[in-house]
């Protein structure tokens, strides 16, 4: 039968349960006063970030609206995903669009693109912005790493024409890097389906409202 | 086993070192040490939280009973995690960008709770702080030799990137020490992190012996591994 301390609780419980409290609340205070410190300078610096890789395909002087602000969110056929537009103006006249996509097309896993498009439907410069794609092989579509993405810029659907935007290792106008084909190929054809759609809805596209959502529109159907 | 400062460092930078003897936060050690300076990134931001843990363990270690110190070990491991990477992503913001899932993952380093529950909940403040520094420097150095020998095979390089770390002036820290083409696909490549790792491990043993007399027991520095844990 259980004799001792038949209603008390466990010696040392209450004890625990309080010092358990006590350290999860001063971790809680910590982390809300570290939180309070660092949330502005963390929304700075991914704004800021966001606009230097903007400021890698166009440079600050070629535009003077706040490009960062004056986007809207597309579904390109071809790539995945919702892209994201920017609108680049100088004093109201449209320069260019900068098209934050994603192609699911890479070697391992997705590669991101920041590819800007002239009004007149010409490439004006492509970075990657995020890929996985192997080191040392086809990590050299990065701007740091090879001279290959610097090809593409002035080009445009006409040149080379629509059925020749492919790496040469597959009939088609563009280099290849060596080793690898598929990553090549991946992110010609990301650029190649841009400058479709930008083909096809370029009447609209500098027309749209600015921000997400407001703006939809989708990409047509009308592949070849 | 006594707890003099100067076994504490000799424990954690080479007896006892976390990386190669105790093979603890394998993870990390593994993934991010593709290049010298996430190497030091990693084993900065790590050390910070161990000496951090070590402390806060120890100055608490009069009020935690048994059956709640591994709650209270993870709450104050997870938090001191959070704010490192708070920090890190307000002011550096472009490593935290490259360590990525890393920092967050320092959480997993069973270094952390290791030395949190065989040393800093048993003894006073300052020896928990050396202890911390020297397994956490020990660590950082596991991770820096690994990543500067991966970067060095896999690119030729060493320090490229510091800038990320220490600000633009680093740029200039960057060394080539083989021609721009070069390149070891495998170092590089996750087998590169477990082969580097083997090698560091057999090194280490191998000094470790040769400075040990010939009749000792030779699984003496196994020994101590099993001490820390």
């Amino acid at each position: 039968m259980n004799t001792s301390q038949p209603n008390n609780p466990k010696p040392g419980l209450v004890k625990n349960l309080l010092v358990l409290a006590v350290i999860g609340l001063l971790a809680a205070l910590t982390l809300t006063g570290v939180h309070q410190l660092t949330e502005q300078r963390i929304v700075d610096e991914t704004q800021r970030r966001a606009l230097a890789s903007l400021q890698q395909v166009l440079p600050p002087e070629a535009y003077n609206n706040a490009l960062i602000d004056d986007y809207f969110t597309a579904r390109i056929a071809g790539l995945s995903g919702a892209a994201t537009i920017y609108r680049a103006r100088f004093d109201g006249t449209p320069v260019a669009i900068l098209a934050d996509v994603v192609t699911d097309q890479g070697y391992s896993g997705d590669i991101r693109l920041l590819i800007a498009v002239d009004v007149s439907g010409q490439v004006r410069s492509v970075r990657i912005l995020d890929h996985r794609e192997t080191p040392g092989l086809g990590d050299k579509i990065e701007r740091e790493r090879s001279e290959w993405i610097t090809q593409f810029a002035k080009r445009s659907l006409g040149d080379p024409p629509r059925a020749a935007w492919e790496s040469d290792q597959r009939q088609g106008a563009f280099d290849t890097l060596s080793s690898a084909t598929i990553t090549s190929s991946a992110v010609i054809r990301a650029i190649r389906d841009v400058l479709v759609w930008y083909q096809n809805e370029q009447d609209e596209i500098y027309a749209l409202r600015s921000e997400a959502g407001d703006g939809q529109i989708e990409a047509k159907d009308g592949r070849e | 086993m006594t707890h003099n400062h100067p076994t504490i460092w000799r424990n954690g930078l080479w007896d006892n070192n976390p990386g190669v003897v105790q093979l603890l936060g394998l993870c990390p050690l593994l993934a991010v040490t593709n290049s010298a300076i996430n190497g030091i990134g990693l084993g900065l931001a790590t050390l910070l939280v161990l000496v951090l843990s070590n402390l806060a363990v120890s100055a608490t270690r009069r009020w935690l009973q048994p059956e709640i110190r591994i709650p209270i070990f993870v709450l104050i491991i997870a938090s001191l995690v959070t704010v490192v990477d708070l920090l890190m992503q307000a002011w550096l913001a472009e490593l935290s960008q490259t360590l990525g899932i890393f920092i967050p993952l320092i959480v997993t380093n069973c270094t952390i709770l290791a030395r949190a529950e065989a040393f800093a909940s048993r003894q006073p403040m300052a020896r928990s702080l050396s202890d911390g520094l020297a397994q956490g420097l020990g660590f950082a150095l596991v991770l820096i030799a690994l990543g500067a020998g991966r970067e060095l095979l896999g690119q030729g390089t060493l320090m490229a990137d510091a800038h990320l770390l220490l600000g633009d002036w680093a740029q200039s820290l960057e060394l080539r020490l083989l021609p721009a083409d070069w390149g070891l696909l495998l170092a590089v490549l996750p087998p590169g992190a477990f082969i580097g790792l083997g090698l560091l491990v057999a090194l280490h043993q191998r000094i470790q012996r040769s400075q040990q007399p010939m009749n000792e027991n030779p699984a003496d520095g196994s020994s101590q591994a099993i001490d820390a844990t």
